[in-house]
């Protein structure tokens, strides 16, 4: 009877057993209970021979490699999965494109970012967080474009489970629901199939035409208008709303180097809570005051002042029917007493003419 | 491509229109001391639900004014027209020079 393996066998063990007759040696050492192998020399080799006959299931899949559609080990495949992460965890995120800045350029645009970000927030709260987190980055436009594919089209719930072979032998349910998964790879075929435009309602084929040349993004980790007016001011600067910092406040903004950077960036969109807005758009984020908070608490106030219209309004209608109810009861009841009064008269006036 | 002999370049375009495309690359063709040595580049952004065609218009040293049809030529053909200018200019500082 060959030596039972259970299922919690070492996973070092799985490799070293499966991959051919050469391994049996340390095979053997390696299993716990083993008897034949302590006894004679020559029980070794049938044990060997035994070992050897255990066999990976055909269609185990070690759970640290999950079947791809792509190379998973390529620098290309990873980078696209730092997008989607990026793109499903980023609410705010602005689209450059960078017209060959040098290296200089990029650090002088980034010190100025970095100062006026710095400005907007005090020391120890969220928004210093915000802006200790925002990030102007250089992207491989190609494969943001397929990273917005993968976070529009695939979604992870809706795929279903494949059927593989635990190490037992025994079947188990495994759904492959990762970026790089061939359900992801299929999802976003299905839906860009032919030459046929997008519908305006997606996002993606919203913002593919954006998707052009050399791009930068900025994400901020949360939509916060007034760390998006500082950056505005900074980047793609227009006087009224968001005006670049004075020579006097900040001499390193008017920098030669700085300078000749912000001229080559060039603000063309942004996604801001998954919907894409153009440069209007953005500004007009950018210019909301006092932030969510602000536009909350207007909500806030327009539902409540519509649910006390909504209460007046109700409470009118039963009134008024209430009203016109009771109205026409008093109508009725003087009707029938005057009746009354009417027909007592008649009476006494028969009792007369009886009498 | 020959960026010397270009002294100016205006562009208009809708990020958002796919025929903008052959502009943004045409801007980022130029080399990052393109500024510095002296050509002026503006660039106008129209807004997202603008129909207008994109539009990119260049000025040489010599005075001659290009004005590119960006909506139907690629930005090969463009390089490929600046450039057919650019190059007899070259030709005419070489001799110049020489």
């Amino acid at each position: 009877m060959p030596p039972r393996l259970r299922c919690a066998v070492p996973r070092g063990l799985g490799s070293a057993v499966s991959s051919s007759r050469t391994a049996n040696r340390s095979a053997v050492l390696l299993l716990p209970s083993a008897p034949a192998a302590v006894a004679a020399p020559r029980q070794y080799a049938t044990a060997a021979a035994k070992v050897s006959s255990f066999r990976l299931p055909a269609d185990y899949v070690p759970p640290t490699k999950p079947p791809t559609a792509r190379p998973s080990d390529t620098r290309k495949s990873q980078l696209l999965r730092t997008y989607t992460s990026l793109l499903r965890s980023t609410p705010l995120i602005l689209i450059f494109q960078h017209n060959n800045l040098t290296a200089v350029e990029w650090a002088a645009v980034r010190r100025e970012l970095r100062i006026a970000l710095g400005n907007v927030s005090s020391e120890g709260t969220d928004s210093a967080d915000v802006a200790s987190r925002a990030q102007l980055q250089v992207i491989r436009t190609r494969i943001f474009d397929v990273a917005l594919k993968i976070v529009e089209f695939h979604d992870p719930s809706k795929v279903a489970p494949t059927t593989t072979s635990a190490l037992s032998g025994e079947k188990i349910q495994v759904v492959y629901d990762h970026d790089l998964s061939k359900a992801a790879y299929k999802a976003v075929q299905a839906a860009t199939k032919g030459d046929a435009p997008l519908p305006e309602s997606s996002a993606y084929g919203q913002i593919s035409p954006l998707l052009v040349g050399p791009l930068a993004i900025l994400t901020l980790p949360a939509v916060s208008p007034a760390h998006l007016a500082a950056a505005l001011s900074v980047l793609s600067p227009s006087p009224p709303a968001f005006p670049a910092p004075s020579k006097k406040k900040n001499p390193g903004y008017h920098d030669l180097v700085a300078q000749s950077g912000f001229q080559k960036l060039m603000l063309v969109g942004g996604r801001i809570e998954d919907k894409v807005f153009d440069l209007e758009g953005v500004k007009w984020v950018g210019g909301i005051d006092g932030g969510l908070d602000a536009l909350r608490a207007q909500l806030v106030y327009m539902l409540q002042s519509a649910g006390l219209g909504l209460t007046s309004a109700l409470e009118g209608a039963s009134k008024s029917l209430w009203l016109t109810m009771e109205s026409r009861r008093s109508v009725l009841e003087e009707e029938q007493n005057g009746g009354k009064e009417g027909e007592k008269k008649e009476e006494g006036e028969t009792k007369e003419e009886s009498s | 491509m020959i960026t010397r002999f270009i002294t100016d370049v205006t562009t208009r375009f809708n990020p958002f229109s796919a025929r903008a495309r052959s502009a943004r690359l045409f801007l980022s063709f130029l080399p990052p001391t393109a500024r510095a040595s002296g050509m002026s580049i503006t660039t106008q952004l129209l807004p997202r639900g603008s129909t207008e065609a994109s539009s990119l218009r260049i000025k040489f040293k010599d005075g001659k004014e290009m004005q590119l049809d960006c909506e139907a030529m690629g930005i090969k053909s463009i390089v490929e027209e600046v450039d057919r200018h650019s190059r007899m200019l070259q030709k005419e500082a070489d001799l110049a020079a020489a």
